[in-house]
């Protein structure tokens, strides 16, 4: 806990030709993180792949094309014996391909005879109306055919031309199929320009188009029982091979990440050296891995972790099990480096502490714990549980803030001074008033009534929430570059601050205000000597980061005004007490419900959001670097295969 | 002769619109603020996803603002 794991630097000897057996039981151990070699000029070279890798490849691609075009999905299924699964790999996987190639193919040549008769079927639509054989549209010496769109009956227009035409007009369409005599082709394509004539093409085919079309649409009916066909025969070879691919492609994977991990190590002409890190505690296991494998015929050694490794340490944290879930908020901002505090636990505590705080509501607390269990059943996938377990954290913290509060859903708990309260009897006992506003302290908190008290009360949660920044800071530099460091760069923000609070104690009176004066210059000296002239221009982030510990009272009370205003709405105006159970009920319980819905949801997004961000910008800030690398062990974490 | 309407403010009236304008003109300020840090963020992050945090830090900075102008109003209420 506060602290990565301890991580030690092993590099592993052997002749190349154990390297097959020490890279099977490295990845099977899955606890080495390999560092990757680049060549440098020397005479180590980068390894070459293990014999076999291209062929699995070329199955590990095949099973990947094939599984994506039968649209499997990642499923939890029983896991199954790797070996069973290589057999019955190679003796269908050819077959399977080939069958599958040929399904493609019939359901690709099928979808491209549909999309041509859906064409035709278009070009088909205008002249649909028109009871005239469409060979009958081409082939003429001394005839000319318009056939086109216009607005209106061009008749009237072409009789004045001509006597001698032949006109089909469909008025439904705008469709017009003239014939005119070849002599009165010009004057006649002038008239129709004007009566803004835009011209079809009439498909070249033989038929009357009612007729076509009946035609066509029975062809499309019938490709479209041959796609559900194929189809069907499709979803038959996924059903069949959804779990052997699934199997394969991991096994497949594993073996390629093996055949490729030669490529990450240095060779000389007949050695290998395997250099990386793992958690100290699991040196003696890697020894022991390396020793069985082997026969004793590969070195492991430790190896001193120099300044300059101490950047490239890979991080793996190290936390109980409970705190585990807040490691996805650092993930979100940066891991920790090797030599700095890991402030999960820490963040433990505040984060689900200020959400809480910013809720408070008994109410919200309990739907949205109760929806987070249920996600957490429901959805499998690993990258949402922790992120259920936080909001269930936060949500035990908002409901004890919710019992301190006295809030439900927005209706206040207890009476206050003749308003009643949603449990008839229970009225606010006053405790002692406070010198901000004559406000009155009591129980349960009425965040309503006290909003003076609440915005010194969070300031003063700020400034505890920021010293323990400055603090966390103050150790993280003592480690990297000693006390006096410490002492300038962090220690002299406390000088800062005390020489403030000395000043203000000379503002009521208690002490001469040269004391508060001088304390405040050697703090601000200080940090000047330790940050540079970057430390003073800082100085007011004092106050404005201690001011935005505010929003927690903000926040709050906006939450609480959308609650109340929903309730006044569904029970003041829609449906008043007192008034008859009716249609203004289910009216007022409608409207309770989304409104009250909306703001759950807000009561995720509002207090999460400010909460984390106290988080990041105000607590981070005074100590936090991060940027460590992940802790990715060479290996392979088995769902579909058991472990051989 | 001319008479002058004399008429008086309401203080309390004066106090709400002197409340409504810290909010108001702090949370445009804020918007105004945020708009671009927040383009660009999205920006880097569509780059390198692991920069989430440090967009979002960079992006809630002026939000201090509006919250400044909250306190105000709720210290001139």
């Amino acid at each position: 806990m506060l602290k990565p794991k301890q991580m030690s630097r092993a590099v592993i000897v052997g002749h190349k030709n154990i390297l097959e057996e020490t890279v099977d039981a490295l990845h099977k151990a899955n606890l080495f993180h390999i560092e990757d070699f680049n060549e440098d000029g020397s005479d180590l070279k980068i390894g070459k792949p293990l014999e076999g890798g291209s062929e699995v490849s070329r199955k590990l691609v095949k099973i990947r094309s094939i599984a994506s075009l039968l649209g499997v999905k990642e499923v939890a299924v029983a896991k199954q014996n790797p070996s069973a699964v290589c057999s019955r790999l190679d003796s269908c996987l050819d077959t399977l391909d080939q069958e599958l190639d040929v399904l493609v193919e019939k359901k690709r040549l099928l979808e491209a005879d549909l999309k041509e008769l859906g064409s035709s079927k278009k070009d088909l639509l205008p002249l649909i109306n028109i009871d005239l054989d469409l060979s009958l549209y081409r082939g003429y010496e001394n005839l000319v055919v318009f056939a086109g769109h216009v607005k209106e009956n061009p008749e009237t227009l072409v009789s004045r031309i001509t006597p001698s035409y032949e006109i089909y007009y469909d008025q439904h369409n705008g469709t017009v199929v003239l014939f005119v005599p070849k002599d009165k082709a010009e004057p006649v394509s002038e008239m129709l320009a004007g009566a803004s004539f835009k011209e079809i093409k009439a498909p070249a085919l033989d038929g009357v188009p009612s007729k076509l079309l009946a035609d066509i649409e029975r062809k499309e009916a019938d490709i479209n029982t041959k796609i559900e066909a194929v189809d069907t025969e499709i979803d038959a070879l996924k059903l069949k091979y959804s779990d052997l691919i699934l199997a394969s492609n991991e096994i497949l994977s594993i073996e390629v990440q093996k055949s490729e991990a030669p490529l990450r190590i240095a060779t000389t002409e007949s050695s290998f050296i395997i250099d990386g890190w793992l958690p100290t505690e699991n040196y003696g296991r890697l020894e022991q891995v390396i020793e069985n494998a082997t026969d004793g015929r590969a070195f492991v050694s430790e190896q001193e972790i120099t300044k300059p490794d101490i950047k490239i340490v890979p991080i793996e944290y190290n936390n109980p099990k409970v705190v585990s879930p807040l490691q996805e908020i650092m993930n979100l901002y940066g891991r920790p480096t090797y030599k700095e505090i890991d402030p999960s636990a820490l963040i433990f505590i505040t984060f689900p502490l200020l959400y809480g705080m910013i809720l408070g509501d008994m109410g919200y607390a309990l739907i949205l714990a109760t929806l987070a269990f249920i996600i957490k059943k429901v959805v499998s996938s690993d990258a949402i549980k922790p992120l259920m377990n936080i909001l269930i954290y936060c949500q035990v913290s908002a409901f004890l803030f919710g019992i301190l509060y006295g809030e439900f859903l927005g209706f206040p708990l207890a009476g206050y001074h003749g308003q009643p309260g949603l449990i008839p009897g229970f009225e606010t006992i006053d405790l002692f008033a406070t010198p901000f506003a004559g406000e009155v302290v009591g129980y349960p908190l009425h965040r309503t009534h006290l909003i003076m008290t609440f915005i010194v009360a969070t300031i003063l949660v700020g400034l505890i929430h920021i010293n323990m920044g400055y603090l966390v800071g103050f150790i993280n530099e003592k480690r990297k570059h000693g006390m006096s460091a410490a002492i300038f760069e962090k220690g002299s923000w406390f000088v800062v601050q005390l020489g403030i609070l000395l000043t203000a104690l000379a503002y009521i009176g208690m002490l001469p205000i040269i004391v508060g004066a001088a304390v405040f210059i050697i703090g601000v000296g200080m940090l000047l000597k330790g940050e540079g002239i970057k430390g003073p221009v800082e100085l007011p982030s004092i106050l404005s980061n201690s001011l935005s510990y505010t929003r927690i009272i903000a926040v709050g009370l906006s939450s609480i005004s959308i609650a109340s205003t929903v309730n006044a709405i569904a029970f003041g105006m829609i449906w008043p007490p007192g008034s008859p159970i009716g249609a203004m009920t289910l009216f007022a319980i409608v409207v309770f419900i989304f409104g009250h819905a909306l703001n759950t949801a807000l009561s995720i997004i509002a207090p999460g959001l400010h909460a984390l961000r106290l988080q990041y910008v105000e607590f981070f800030g005074k100590f936090y670097e991060g940027g460590g690398r992940k802790y990715d062990p060479f290996g392979y974490i088995r769902k579909y295969t058991e472990e051989n | 002769m001319v008479t002058e309407a004399v008429t008086m403010a309401d203080p309390a009236g004066l106090k709400a619109i002197g409340a409504a304008l810290a909010v108001g003109l702090t949370g445009l300020a804020s918007a105004y603020a945020e708009r671009d840090i927040g383009a660009a963020a999205i920006g880097a992050m569509a780059e390198n996803e692991g920069l989430f945090g440090k967009g979002l830090i960079l992006t809630v900075i002026p939000e201090t603002i509006v919250i400044f102008g909250l306190v105000v109003a709720i210290l001139m209420l």
